[in-house]
């Protein structure tokens, strides 16, 4: 009997130590495995949509006819402004697609966007939100199912990077690894949240860790340092907090539109602010988008630099129903930014079209709300 | 011979009543994790100012909840007959709880049909959280109330004689009742969430990203969780008065002390990775991610913390009344 338990407690010491120490892949020597290529050409569009967040409650019917409409309404305003044979060419996903799901939410969330990736003919890239590791699953799981989705751009190797996934998209002149690369977009896992210690009560979200910069720094270095860069990570980062103080409580004349109505949900604390934008700015970063603040989707230029949250997409979880008679400054200074005198719920997409290959994009918001009569649709831009 | 048939039957039936409290108990895990799983998506949107939503969230996940209340009175009709503490309470509790089975049900299909007239269900498969919800949960009603009227059946045909003679377990003592009362059911739903925990977590826990200790410090603190009602409900819970004094002592003293070791393993593995709760932890314990608080998992152990102190003094009164009397 007593050998009997040795050998079992042996057999599952050693799972564990097998599960938890597995092969490490040094990212450093590895620079050209996180890269997929996409063929370049001016008016590159991007949707992002952000924090769909479809959760235990969740009608996926309803969230489906409702994205069903979102990608329906980017594709003909692309249609219209581009001209015919202009589309979607990637999808966005920032983070937050989920929040306490089970493995049929997952199915059928990948299988709506193979399916839409079809229709309309782009691919969709994932970013892991702070909730996308709440499931009634492995996490390995959601990671398996973006890998081989067809039209999916994944990448999750066993490395030391901090976070799950992080991997760039260059677009390059013929789409292929051996052609110029005239653009990179760079995708970041911004983590979920951590304490100070042990025993601290709350909880600060996450940052992009020093690793992760250098990882692109490496990536950028390798491919060319004059390559426009654009980021996509979940969690705003320190800069968003410190540009919005700067403007609203000194005067700060920086560009900037569209609505913050709550806190972007950065870290916060000046110990763990990321150095990523600092450092990126110097390797041609021209834009960054993130997602993560349900009321927020605040915009502003520094430096050359295009810093914003998307426009959250769908009515799960939460989101900010825009009164036009608020008293509140923060409302009022959204509404006069985007010109819009009725009341409306912030929610849709967020349009990114590269124009060129110097470094240039368009950014529009779209303000996309079912209504009994006929639906909101408003475009916004920058 | 007729002994021996008599006791073969006994036998059998206390093998189905067993299996029955089993059964209903893994059940009423899984349907009170899909319900805490809505819950808390619920508290999401409350807490974020989306109180819109939040209602009607609670209006499509009903049946969700409701089902949960109806695998619990399968579960309390199954205990009833496992306890057997007297004919009467027998029988008066296992209908009250059967005929509560069957109105939880009768609503849930009202319910279903109401929401689908009313086309606030797209329809009776519209699927999420499962492929055929709300239809599943309209099938799992319908099971429900053929069970609760087959325990009433059950009843009418044997209420003069043949009733279940399974073995009784002595009553449990009525002082302090509806506190007692509630104390069992909030013990109850946390080894419902322990057990859950401790079972999903094989199949959600990811061992190959760093969080090893932390795992299996979340796994244990579901597992103790749950030991704990088990321990105490079916094995204390089963002896007779005079047993019960002789061991409360001993058995609090070794209940406190696994849940005091398993709350300090969980904290040094807390320490080693501080943003274990989100990575690894909030998916076994949702309402411990809602409470949006790093020490909420530690939360659960509150409960068997309790049980344990109380029996702990409760042990302490009874041998210095003893010694007293000695």
């Amino acid at each position: 009997m007593k050998k009997k338990v040795f050998s079992i407690l042996l057999v599952l010491i050693l799972l564990f130590s097998f599960a938890g120490c597995g092969q490490q892949v040094k990212s450093s020597e590895h620079l050209e495995d996180y890269v997929f290529t996409m063929s370049y050409h001016d008016n590159f569009n991007i949707l992002q949509l952000t924090d769909i967040h479809w959760n235990a409650n969740t009608s996926t019917k309803s969230s489906m006819a409702y994205l069903d409409k979102v990608i329906k309404e980017a594709n003909d305003h692309i249609v219209e402004t581009q001209g015919p044979g202009a589309k979607i060419d990637l999808v966005e996903l920032t983070g937050d697609m989920f929040m306490l799901v089970n493995e049929y939410h997952l199915n059928t969330f990948v299988d709506y966007f193979e399916k839409k990736a079809e229709e309309y003919g782009f691919l969709y890239a994932p970013i892991w939100g702070n909730h996308d590791r709440q499931a009634l699953f492995n996490p390995n799981t959601l990671a398996k199912r973006f890998c081989n989705a067809p039209h999916c751009i994944y990448y999750e190797p066993d490395d030391e990077l901090y976070g799950r996934s992080n991997y760039i998209i260059n677009l390059t002149e013929d789409g292929s690894a051996n052609s110029d690369v005239d653009w990179m977009l760079v995708h970041l896992d911004s983590g979920a949240s951590f304490s100070e210690t042990e025993l601290t009560i709350s909880r600060d979200y996450d940052y992009i860790r020093p690793d992760q910069t250098e990882w692109f720094i490496k990536e950028h270095t390798l491919y060319g340092e004059d390559i426009p860069v654009m980021a996509f990570y979940h969690i705003p980062q320190d800069e968003n907090e410190t540009a919005w103080k700067a403007v609203t409580e000194e005067g700060a004349e920086l560009k900037n539109k569209f609505f913050r109505l709550e806190s972007f949900g950065d870290n916060g604390n000046e110990a763990h602010a990321s150095d990523f934008i600092d450092r990126a700015k110097e390797h041609n970063l021209k834009a960054a988008f993130m997602g993560h603040a349900h009321n927020t989707d605040w915009t502003y230029e520094e430096d050359g630099v295009v810093i914003g949250l998307g426009v959250k997409t769908g009515d799960e979880l939460y989101f900010a129903h825009v009164d036009a008679n608020s008293d509140d400054e923060a409302v009022q200074m959204g509404l006069a930014s985007v010109g819009i005198t009725e009341n409306f719920d912030l929610i849709g997409a967020a349009l990114v079209t590269i124009t060129d290959r110097e470094g240039s994009f368009d950014l529009e918001h779209l303000y996309y709300n079912e209504r009994k009569d006929c639906d909101f649709v408003k475009w916004v831009k920058w | 011979m007729g002994e021996m048939v008599m006791e073969n039957k006994t036998k059998k039936q206390s093998l189905i009543v067993t299996i029955s409290v089993i059964v209903f108990f893994v059940v009423s895990a899984f349907t009170f994790m899909n319900a805490l799983y809505c819950l808390s998506d619920i508290i999401g949107s409350t807490v974020s100012g989306s109180v819109d939503i939040a209602i009607r969230d609670i209006l499509r996940s009903v049946p969700v909840f409701l089902s949960f209340f109806i695998t619990l009175c399968g579960l309390m009709v199954a205990h009833t007959f496992y306890r057997n503490e007297s004919r009467e309470i027998l029988k008066r509790n296992a209908k009250l709880f059967a005929k509560a089975g069957i109105g939880i049900g009768a609503v849930l299909i009202v319910y279903v049909i109401v929401m689908l007239i009313a086309g606030k269900y797209l329809s009776i498969v519209e699927g999420a959280p499962s492929p055929i919800y709300p239809l599943d949960a309209c099938l799992y009603a319908v099971l429900y109330i053929a069970l609760g009227i087959l325990i009433h059946m059950y009843f009418k045909k044997h209420e003069e004689s043949g009733l279940y003679e399974g073995p009784a377990r002595a009553p449990i003592s009525k002082k302090l009742g509806a506190i007692k009362y509630f104390f069992r059911f909030f013990w109850l739903m946390f080894a419902l969430y322990g057990f859950c925990g401790f079972f999903y977590s094989f199949f959600i826990v990811d061992f190959l990203h760093g969080y090893v200790a932390y795992s299996l410090a979340a796994m244990l603190i579901s597992l103790v969780v749950f030991l704990t009602l088990a321990v105490w409900e079916l094995y204390y819970n089963n002896l007779s008065p005079e047993k019960r004094s002789a061991v409360t002592l001993p058995l609090a003293l070794i209940s406190l002390g696994v849940t005091i070791v398993a709350a300090v393993i969980y904290f040094i593995a807390l320490k080693g990775n501080l943003d274990g709760p989100t990575n690894v932890g909030f998916g076994l314990l949702p309402v411990a991610y809602s409470a949006s608080v790093n020490v909420a998992t530690f939360l659960v152990m509150i409960v068997p913390m309790i049980v344990s102190v109380v029996a702990l003094i409760k042990g302490v009164i009874r041998k210095a009344a003893n010694e007293e009397i000695l």
